[in-house]
């Protein structure tokens, strides 16, 4: 359980990036962050697996006080938790497996990290990892001979080898085309349902998020303004949510899309 | 055939479904690299003793260079102007002569395979000779002086521009060339009109850039009698003459990077 | 009144005194270059070299191309191929340090800039002056190992520098999210980009020291190249022809293998 106690986030030259933010997440749920670009979304989850670190407040997860840890505490704790982004960081040099295998690394023993030799054990888990997210007859090719799809599945192959309990993505279909999309979020949704991962996701998509979330926040300067099932998301809240710059939201959407692509 | 010997590794996943990963070449990839260490040093005297104790050597020579000799600046100036009048003009004939070489070795200019075939060998091995080589056979030719220097450096221009050039050529856009054949055009003036304007830029480009590296080749073409300020560097390492090389040193650095300035300016300008 | 045209025609730039700057600038530039042609010392001896010179590469001397003793012509190709590798692993070495003195995304920019001048000064002094201050500090082929090593120096670590320069450094804030450490970020995020690069460009370079090793015989430090000479400079054709059939051959096997090798490590 993730759960947000009167949580404030002001950065270094004074802008607020949360403001008495207030939410708790169950183990399971698969939630859409929504809002215009710089109402917090990116802030928020950060704040999750503390890459970014809250000003004030209180955040738990699973009962461990996020603020209090430190060094190899920080560390630890994110192993739990995965992370997808927008450009799917992935060493485009390497091989799909050996970037799968990555997320493997911090639990091994020093020689291991030292000359890159993984056991038979840990290639399986990759190899597993990449089959659930169906591919697994790209696992020893190179990853920049993949296409913007596979590369993000690739990214969600990595997050699943650490087998985490929840998985935190940043805007992740943001460089797809709109069918590729929506073969990531099918993979999403089946990882959600049947490992019973916790899914929070950024998402420029509205429609897209109505689709596959369970629940909707609604985020805007800051402050969660909508918290709520999907199906209650009617124009109004939309509207409400994106301060009456709906149609800004979708045409921002579309440029982004157009320009990665 | 690596394959054949060490067949892959097939991995069986807890569902059924099978892998296979080719075996690694890294074992064999280090043993060859091993190996050829080994015999390298075995062939050259590599010795990491006599290297430790004697580098200093190489730092007292570069102390004795330093202050450089201002007093030479006269007598090398001159030198060193020929150095650059023999670039310039080897860099100018080579980079006109390599058009010719350039067009006769396009697969898609020239119909016989024949013909292509022969020029591009033409040009790949005049690049294998070394500089100094052509410039040594060349003394003998035309006699010690800048003369030698120039067909050295003219030799490898075209080589070098004639390479790119055909490179440049085979990947332009060959639809214009067709649409101008088809308007009644003979092939020589489709060229003209079509595929010239598509090259002329990375020709110069390229030409440019030769220069620029002919000017540092030049500078050692007098070790072997072919002019310039080669010579002089001989004589004063020769001589002991340490604060003497200090100065032509520095001034090569010096020329050598304004005119790499300046090439680089013109060659942003180009592209 | 003006038409549009011709207004048009107006606001375009001005370039034609700029253009006229440079035609003058050039055509001086070639007048004075012609000065070096000068045909004086060719005479009658200098046909006949050219036609001896033609008459030993087609008849070389057979027995110095393939016989197995230390003046054959194997043995000193294998000789300036070992100069040339051990030298480029040299360079390739000493590069790696220099380089990432050089990245201005990895150190203070006057530290960049510093590294960045003393390595313009490598680059710019001539590969022979090079040999001639290391065979003071060694003889033979270990000077040679040297002067390629350093003459490399210039080239390699310029380019390391761009492939530092162009790191992609997203993938490690993926890594933070997993939970690496700074050691795992550079040995699984860092190297794997820069280690095909950095392979790829050192191979490149031992093709060129291939040729730069063929001359080092000139100042004593090993290899092909002073067999070459003595040849040359005794009038011995034919022993030339064979060296020099040898080195071109051994100079394309080289570039055919690294051109294969480079193709390799791009496509993976």
């Amino acid at each position: 359980m993730i759960a947000f106690i009167n949580v404030n986030k002001t950065y270094a030259n004074g802008t607020t990036a949360l403001n008495n933010i207030n939410v708790s997440i169950e183990q399971g749920e698969f939630v859409a962050v929504i809002g215009l670009s710089g109402a917090g979304k990116s802030t928020l989850i950060r704040c999750i697996n503390r890459m970014h670190d809250i000003t004030d407040g209180q955040l738990l997860v699973d009962g461990v006080d996020v603020a209090k840890l430190k060094g190899k505490q920080i560390r630890r704790f994110r192993r739990r938790i995965g992370m997808i982004f927008q450009s799917f960081n992935l060493v485009t040099r390497a091989t799909v497996i050996n970037n799968v295998l990555v997320s493997l690394v911090p639990d091994l023993p020093m020689w291991r990290r030292v000359t890159g030799i993984f056991s038979s054990n840990q290639k399986l888990k990759a190899l597993e990892a990449l089959e659930k997210v169906g591919i697994l007859d790209k696992a020893f090719i190179r990853v920049d001979q993949l296409s913007g799809g596979q590369q993000q599945r690739v990214a969600l192959a990595r997050t699943l080898a650490q087998s985490p309990d929840i998985i935190l993505a940043d805007e992740p279909i943001a460089s797809l085309d709109p069918v590729t999309a929506k073969l990531v979020m099918d993979d999403f949704k089946r990882i959600n349902q049947e490992m019973n991962i916790s899914v929070i996701m950024n998402i420029h998509h509205v429609e897209i998020a109505l689709e596959y979330a369970d629940r909707i926040i609604g985020i805007r300067q800051g402050e969660v303004v909508f918290d709520g099932r999907a199906a209650e998301v009617t124009k109004d809240v939309l509207s409400y949510i994106y301060g009456g710059k709906m149609e800004e939201a979708a045409a921002s959407a579309e440029e982004r899309a157009f320009h990665v692509r | 055939m690596y394959d054949k010997m060490f067949p892959p590794k097939q991995i069986v996943l807890p569902s059924g479904k099978v892998v296979y990963q080719k075996r690694t070449r890294l074992p064999l990839i280090a043993v060859i690299v091993i190996a050829a260490v080994y015999y390298s040093v075995e062939l050259t005297d590599f010795n990491l003793h006599k290297l430790v104790t004697r580098i200093g050597e190489f730092f007292v020579l570069i102390d004795a260079m330093i202050p450089p000799d201002w007093s030479s600046w006269h007598k090398m100036s001159t030198a060193l102007l020929d150095t650059l009048q023999m670039s310039l003009l080897g860099s100018l004939l080579g980079s006109l002569l390599a058009v010719p070489f350039a067009i006769a070795a396009s697969s898609n200019i020239v119909r016989s395979r024949i013909v292509v075939a022969l020029f591009k060998t033409i040009l790949s091995l005049l690049r294998t000779l070394p500089t100094l080589v052509t410039a040594l056979i060349a003394t003998f030719v035309f006699g010690l002086g800048p003369m030698a220097g120039v067909v050295a450096i003219t030799l490898f221009t075209i080589s070098y521009v004639g390479k790119l050039l055909y490179e440049q050529i085979e990947n332009a856009d060959m639809g214009p060339f067709e649409a101008m054949e088809s308007l009644g055009m003979t092939r020589i003036q489709a060229f003209r009109n079509a595929v010239v304007p598509q090259v002329l830029p990375g020709y110069l480009s390229t030409s440019i850039f030769c220069f620029e590296g002919n000017v540092r080749y030049a500078s050692i073409l007098g070790l072997v009698g072919a002019g310039g300020i080669g010579l002089l560097i001989k004589e004063d390492i020769g001589w002991r003459d340490y604060p003497g090389v200090g100065m032509i040193i520095l001034a090569l650095v010096v020329t050598v990077y304004l005119i790499e300035t300046v090439s680089e300016h013109i060659r942003k300008k180009l592209i | 009144m003006m038409t549009t045209v011709e207004r048009q025609l107006l606001t375009s730039p001005r370039k034609i005194w700029y253009r006229l700057a440079i035609t003058f600038i050039a055509i001086i530039l070639i007048g004075w270059s012609v000065g070096a042609v000068s045909f004086k010392d060719v005479n009658q001896s200098g046909f006949q070299i050219a036609f001896n010179i033609v008459k030993g590469i087609v008849h070389p001397d057979l027995d110095l191309l393939f016989n197995v003793s230390k003046q054959s012509v194997p043995y000193l190709l294998v000789q300036t191929l070992a100069i040339a590798f051990l030298g480029t692993i040299v360079g390739g070495i000493l590069s790696v340090p220099l380089a990432f003195l050089a990245a201005s995304n990895v150190v203070p920019r006057p530290v960049a800039w510093l590294t960045r001048l003393l390595l313009i000064v490598i680059r710019t002094i001539p590969e022979l002056v090079y040999g001639l201050m290391f065979i003071k500090v060694a003889t033979g082929p270990l000077a040679g190992v040297l002067t390629i090593g350093i003459v490399s120096i210039g080239m390699l670590a310029k380019l390391y520098v761009d492939a530092i320069e162009e790191l992609d450094v997203k993938v490690l804030e993926s890594m933070t999210s997993i939970g690496c450490t700074t050691f795992e970020k550079i040995r699984y995020g860092i190297m794997p980009q820069l280690l095909s690069v950095f392979l790829s460009v050192t191979i490149y370079r031992f093709d060129m020291n291939m040729r730069e090793a063929s001359i080092l015989g000139l100042v004593g430090a090993g290899g092909i190249g002073a067999p070459l000479i003595f040849a040359m400079n005794s009038y011995k054709w034919d022993q030339a022809g064979s060296i020099l059939i040898g080195l071109v051959i051994l100079i394309l096997l080289i570039e055919l293998v690294s051109n294969k090798m480079r193709a390799r490590l791009v496509k993976g």
